[in-house]
């Protein structure tokens, strides 16, 4: 029986392998394909993940609810670590696998048409079997090395795709922005990593953070205040890659991608990574850094919700309600939500992901009538849309359908999930100070807002007049749904944001099953009020609000914000903070990197020159030295012996009469010599 | 009797003159007259100290040796002079010094 | 023969062919000194292969334990009084060498088939080549510390004359501010080496002797020499073996380089031709490192670990600096240079942190830099051949012009600033562990040490990114215009053969650092075991 269970065990672990081994087979394959806009290459990456989909949905069968399988072996060995590399599943990795694959199989499909025109096709589907394996790796890897590894990964696939259009300068600035704000959160995530290390001493994930977790075990000190170092870091990781406040502004500019990668990696898998990864280390944090993720949540959600108010950029618009939204996932974490945060995860995905593809459609058809015509206007922008819902049927039913889960209406999805994280921020600020209960009435407001701006939205692509046709009478609409592969995704995903894939009770969230595979209470009652209250408060005062805005933007009865004032403005320009990093981040740092060229070039340099000039000036001294004090004694010698020489000289002049007289007067020398002594 | 002394006095008297004529003149032909009282000055020595000798009268018989030697050293100096005036047309033996090492 | 040996003087003995063969077969040199480069890749293959690991293995401080050993006496003179002068030809390798050569003979390969832009005197050039190449893997092997000074000193003169005469416009410059930096810390490394010689007495002769292996252990040192790790003598007011590790240390700082000793290389860089770049990259600022290892930290273990604090600092300075320095760079070869200065910062921090870890990643940073700077200057080289320009500023959207081009500087930069899967990841990864391990274990770093250095890989993101958005990325737009555009041409043949199995290396040792890790493991465990019992 044990023998039994180990097989069917290392069989899960194989298809899991198998599951995220494919795409990475896709990649390679694509790299070797000849062409560069090889059709192939679609049908190699989108086979890779349906294939991959189906190993997880076995994967998943086999392991959720069932014990957990972790399997590893020997990596490498340095120093006396013995650093494994393994498969770890359990409930969270198996839902992220299923969840992951679950949504990229259709944005593959939908690709396989988004792109079609496109000449770089292969090098599109190349980048994005990269991200599927290293985003499907990032789920199952046991090891928090490995972690990291595919952590970095899919970052860099992200900065790939975002600069898939790499002629555009937008682009290019947008994934440049992107992969660096990540990196602020890569170095945080690996310092963490490091410190979990060393007190540790290991990078096991499941013993870290597994039943019998180590980092909460007494047996271990973390030195000083380093567990808020650890926990920091951690928490910079989370902010960078699921776009909280500060390192936020990325995101919005990451929509310079192709949309279908928007869809993808900007909405429903990537940008989660982040909350996986605080689901993944949840024992680290103890009551009060939770606080902080929820105030942090919190605030973004906010913040997010009230930008997205004014954009009138499409994807903007949704990339902020994506930043609203992970808010509210991360403030979930905070507040002890942690089932019914994983839970909006795994809904939003699916809503968020259709609203994306949707988008994408929508762009595509105005960006064909911007080439077809020569006009000069963004294609995002929904000014000049309008009422497209009799030209895209199917189109408008799947936005409606993915905006009402976003809102959070009863029957989707997203009512289920969002409701749970409303009611239960409501029961934790129960019997905390007023302060505390900021937090879920600013959670509140924020669930009005977004219904504010999904039916904004809406109205403004789907109802009124096509109002680029009001300036440009002589155009001539031939919108359509488009090819099959959109129809069919489209579909699809707009099934599963219906409720019954998630819970057979359409109201109560503690029904889904998702739920439960992660709750960790028991038998939780309903006997508190929030729980009636609540949605039924939510719910109707976010009709009225789509009321509102249905009245404001298609019977034009009134301006909803006053365009000059400071709130509209704060909005407008997305809270000033990218011009604050430019002013007090950037411009900084591009000021000190000139100092330090300066100083390398002045200073130390300088320096080095100043030893030069020295060396030079005391050669020249020593030369001066050398000719006139050195050699002028030489000289004086050499002369004096000349001089002596001369002297003697004349003694043998060939002149007789001297050799005669200085005969004589040798002579008379020793006379008087002899005669003196 | 005239003292062995004044013979020598004499003698040296010449002898300074000669040399003196030596070392000062410019003229081979002074040089050679100097030389020649340098030697009459050795051969008055001789013969005056030849009173020493009374048996083989060495003093005289060396004078006259001297005497005859000394025509004929003078005999080939001016020979010499005469050729060494057709050489360098001086006689002065200063300029002469081509001899010099 | 000893293989040893024969790694050795294999380019010597072609270099001497290349001298004796005329000059009207000019042609075929680039294939003899390619030729000589591929036997000795051949040759450390066969010894890294060979290469046995375990705890009998380790080196370090062992002299039986190292392998491929070849001990000639070389200079034996009777002084009389003063006794016998005792210089071996001893050289050997262990775990922390291996490694290196096998990473020199590959980057030797790389920078042969860059030689190929060398179109002026050529004899010289080759010859001078094949020295350099000689006396670059003497270095590595070098267990007498007379022979290492004479391959140390050997390996100068090639080099001032490489960058003096086939440099760029300021070689002059640069070639003499190389010459005068090295020479400065190399002279002073005499003085320690006499010193050493005069104070350790090998044990089996009693002659003193300039055994590397013999000076690491405490016991072989005269109590009264200058020295001696018992005697505490001084020298100029301050504990003699402090001197000495400062002056050794300096020597090798100047060659790493450590900021602010470094100022000589951008210049070097800049000016040299490309294959001396990617030597002087590749394999020079290594032999500081090594020396750091093998002598400052193997024969003045208990200075090292007192002065850690120092070593990690230095190493953290040079991580931001020349990371900052580099933002600031509109040269490409400039910009690589400078990031070179970074990245060796984090090999400087690995071995202060004196930890297992610490020390691995070390290693493991300097074979990846190894690669990667071969591989940057390689890419740096193919656009200043193309169009004689460097200057970031003047390219832009190179990616439609040259996209293959385009590829391997993507590759070669994300592996640079440490992307995981390549191997700089593992290096500075580990170099950190070991920094942040440090104040648990031995207390040698302080943990803001560890969190500063960190720092540097994000600012290693920014400046390879910055360049690759100014210069690759975007529509095309040249200075040089069309007549760039025409000289603009794609990798050839040769340059891709070139790149490809550098690129697979780095990607090798990022999947797989075993194959560094397997190596140098019992040595790296050996050195920090035998420096902790010294300490203590």
């Amino acid at each position: 029986m044990e023998n039994f269970l180990q097989a069917i065990d290392t069989l899960t672990i194989r298809f899991a392998l198998a599951a995220v081994l494919l795409p990475l087979f896709a990649f390679v394959i694509n790299i070797c394909l000849p062409g560069k806009s090889n059709k192939a290459a679609g049908w190699v990456s989108t086979l890779a993940v349906l294939v991959s989909c189906a190993l997880s949905v076995f994967v998943f069968s086999r392991a959720w609810n069932q014990h957990q399988v972790h399997q590893g072996q020997l990596w490498f060995t340095i120093g006396n670590i013995k650093l494994s590399a393994g498969i770890l599943l359990n409930n969270l990795s198996v839902l992220m696998l299923l969840l992951v694959s679950l949504i990229a199989l259709p944005v593959h499909i939908y690709s396989t048409a988004y792109m079609n025109n496109d000449e770089n096709y292969k090098r599109y589907f190349t980048y994005l079997s990269f991200f599927c394996f290293s985003m499907l790796a990032l789920v199952v890897v046991d090891s928090l090395v490995l972690f990291y590894i595919f952590w970095e990964l899919v970052g860099f696939s992200s900065y790939l795709l975002i600069g898939f259009w790499f002629t555009r300068p937008k682009a290019i600035l947008a994934n440049k922005k992107a992969f660096i704000m990540n990196r602020i959160g890569d170095v945080g995530l690996l310092t963490a990593i490091i410190i979990i290390y060393v007190v540790f001493r290991t990078f096991d994930i499941e013993q870290l953070f597994g039943a019998n977790a180590l980092v909460r075990s007494t047996a271990f000190q973390v030195p000083g205040g380093w567990q808020y170092v650890a926990c920091g870091g951690i928490f910079l990781a989370v902010a960078a890659k699921s776009a909280q406040f500060p390192l936020h502004t990325w995101l919005p500019d990451a929509m310079e991608g192709p949309t279908s990668v928007s869809a993808l990696i900007h909405a429903a898998t990537m940008v989660a990574a982040g909350v996986f990864l605080l689901a993944r280390v949840y024992p680290i944090f103890d009551s009060q850094e939770l606080v902080v993720l929820a105030v942090i949540g919190c605030f973004t959600a906010f913040m997010a919700a009230t930008i997205a108010l004014t954009q009138n950029d499409l994807k903007r618009i949704l990339a902020y309600s994506t930043i609203s939204q992970l808010g509210f996932m991360i403030m979930a974490m905070g507040i002890g939500a942690y089932a019914s945060s994983l839970f909006h995860l795994a809904t939003h995905a699916f809503f968020k992901c259709l609203l994306f593809l949707v988008a994408g459609i929508v762009i595509h058809q105005v960006q064909h009538i911007k080439d077809e015509y020569q006009l000069d206007i963004d294609p995002q922008n929904i000014l000049y849309m309008g009422g497209l819902r009799k030209k895209m049927p199917l189109t408008f039913i799947a936005c409606l359908i993915g905006g009402l889960a976003l809102v959070g209406l009863p029957l989707t999805s997203g009512y289920l999930s969002k409701d749970g994280i409303l009611i239960q921020s409501f029961e934790w600020a129960e019997g905390k100070s007023w302060l505390f209960k900021l937090i879920p009435i600013g959670a509140l407001i924020t669930s009005w807002l977004t219904a504010f701006y999904v039916a904004r939205l809406i109205v403004k692509v789907f109802f009124g007049e096509f109002r680029l046709m009001q300036f440009n009478p002589h155009i001539k609409l031939h919108i359509s749904d488009g090819a099959w592969q959109y129809r069919l995704t489209l579909l699809f995903l707009a099934i599963c944001c219906l409720f019954p894939l998630f819970s057979l009770h359409p109201v109560l969230y503690e029904h889904a099953w998702v739920f439960s595979g992660f709750s960790r209470i028991t038998g939780l009652d309903r006997v508190n009020i929030y729980h009636t209250i609540i949605p039924a408060g939510v719910n109707i005062f976010s009709i009225l609000v789509i009321y509102w805005a249905y009245a404001v933007y298609v019977r034009q009865k009134a301006l909803p914000f006053p365009e000059s004032g400071l709130l509209f403005k704060l909005s407008y320009q997305e809270w000033y903070v990218d011009k604050f990093y430019n002013r007090f981040i950037v411009m900084p740092v591009m000021t000190l990197s000139k100092t330090a060229q300066w100083i390398d070039r002045n200073i130390i340099d300088g320096f080095i020159h100043l030893l030069q000039r020295t060396g030079i000036l005391l050669s020249k001294i020593a030369e001066w030295t050398d000719r006139y004090i050195v050699d002028g004694l030489l000289h004086l010698i050499a002369d004096l012996v000349l001089g002596i020489g001369n002297f003697a000289r004349n003694f043998q002049g060939g002149k007789v009469q001297y050799y005669l007289f200085s005969m004589l007067a040798i002579i008379l020398a020793i006379f008087l010599f002899k005669i003196l002594i | 009797m005239i003292p062995l002394s004044d013979f020598l006095i004499v003698s040296a008297g010449l002898f300074c003159t000669g040399l003196y004529i030596i070392l000062s003149k410019h003229n081979a032909i002074q040089i050679l007259i100097g030389i020649e009282l340098m030697l009459n000055a050795a051969v008055l020595n001789l013969v005056a100290f030849g009173k020493f000798d009374r048996l083989n009268n060495g003093g005289q018989l060396f004078a006259l040796f001297a005497i005859v030697l000394a025509a004929a050293t003078t005999a080939v100096a001016l020979a010499i002079i005469l050729n060494v005036y057709k050489k360098y047309k001086t006689i002065d033996p200063g300029k002469i010094d081509e001899l010099r090492d | 023969m000893n293989i040893l040996s024969l790694l050795i003087f294999t380019p010597l003995l072609f270099g001497l062919l290349i001298i004796l063969l005329p000059s009207a077969w000019r042609a075929s040199f680039k294939y003899i000194a390619l030729l000589a480069t591929l036997v000795q890749l051949g040759i450390s293959i066969w010894m890294y292969l060979h290469f046995k690991t375990g705890t009998a293995y380790a080196g370090v401080n062992n002299e039986g334990q190292f392998q491929f050993v070849q001990k000639l006496p070389w200079i034996n003179l009777d002084l009389g009084t003063l006794g016998k002068m005792q210089i071996d030809y001893f050289i050997g390798i262990d775990g922390l060498s291996i490694t290196l050569v096998l990473m020199s003979s590959v980057v030797m390969v790389i920078a042969a088939l860059a030689c190929w832009e060398i179109k002026s005197n050529l004899k010289g050039f080759f010859s001078l080549f094949l020295l350099l190449n000689a006396a670059v893997i003497g270095v590595f092997c070098a267990l007498d510390f007379f022979l290492f000074y004479i391959f140390y000193e050997l390996m100068l003169l090639p080099l001032y004359f490489l960058i003096g005469m086939w440099g760029g416009a300021r070689r002059e410059y640069a070639a003499i501010k190389f010459f005068l930096y090295t020479l400065f810390g190399s002279v002073f490394m005499l003085l320690v080496m006499i010193g050493l010689y005069l104070s350790v007495k090998d044990p089996a002769t009693g002659n003193h002797t300039f055994n590397i292996v013999q000076m690491m252990n405490p016991a072989n040192y005269d109590a009264n020499s200058v020295f001696s790790v018992l005697g505490h003598q001084t020298l100029l007011g301050m504990p003699a073996r402090t001197v000495g590790f400062v002056v050794l240390f300096i020597a090798f700082a100047i060659k790493v380089p450590v900021v602010p000793l470094h100022t000589w290389l951008p210049d070097a860089h800049v000016e040299a031709p490309t294959p001396v770049s990617i030597i002087l990259a590749g394999i020079l600022l290594k032999i500081g490192g090594y020396g750091i290892i093998r002598v400052c930290l193997g024969i003045f273990p208990e200075v090292a670990a007192s002065g850690a604090f120092w070593l990690g600092l230095l190493g953290v300075i040079s991580i931001l600096y020349g990371a900052l320095n580099a933002l600031a760079q509109r040269d490409l070869k400039r910009m690589i240079a400078y990031s070179s200065v970074s990245h060796m910062g984090f090999v400087l921090l690995g071995i202060a942190s004196l930890t297992a870890e610490g020390i691995s990643g070390a290693v493991m940073q300097m074979v990846s830099h190894g690669f990667l700077a071969t591989m940057l200057f390689f890419l740096a080289g193919v656009v200043y051949n193309r169009v004689h320009d460097r200057d970031i500023y003047n390219f832009r959207g190179l990616g439609t012009a040259m996209p293959r081009y385009t590829t391997f500087v993507m590759i070669a930069f994300f592996a640079s600033l440490g992307l995981p899967g390549f191997s700089a990841f593992i290096g500075e990864a580990f170099s950190l562990v070991g920094a942040f391990e440090s104040p648990s274990v031995n207390g040698a770093l302080p943990y803001w040490m560890a969190v500063c250095g960190s720092a540097g890989i994000l600012l290693s993101a920014a400046y390879f990114l910055w360049t690759l958005q100014r210069m690759f990325f975007g529509s095309l737009s040249l200075k040089g215009g069309d007549v760039w555009k025409t000289a603009l041409v794609d990798l050839n043949f040769r340059e891709i053969i070139t790149l490809l199995p550098l690129a697979l290396l780095t990607l090798a040792l990022g999947v797989m650092p075993s194959l560094v890790f397997d190596k140098i493991n019992d040595s790296v465990l050996a050195l920090v075991e035998f420096t902790k019992h010294i300490i203590r």
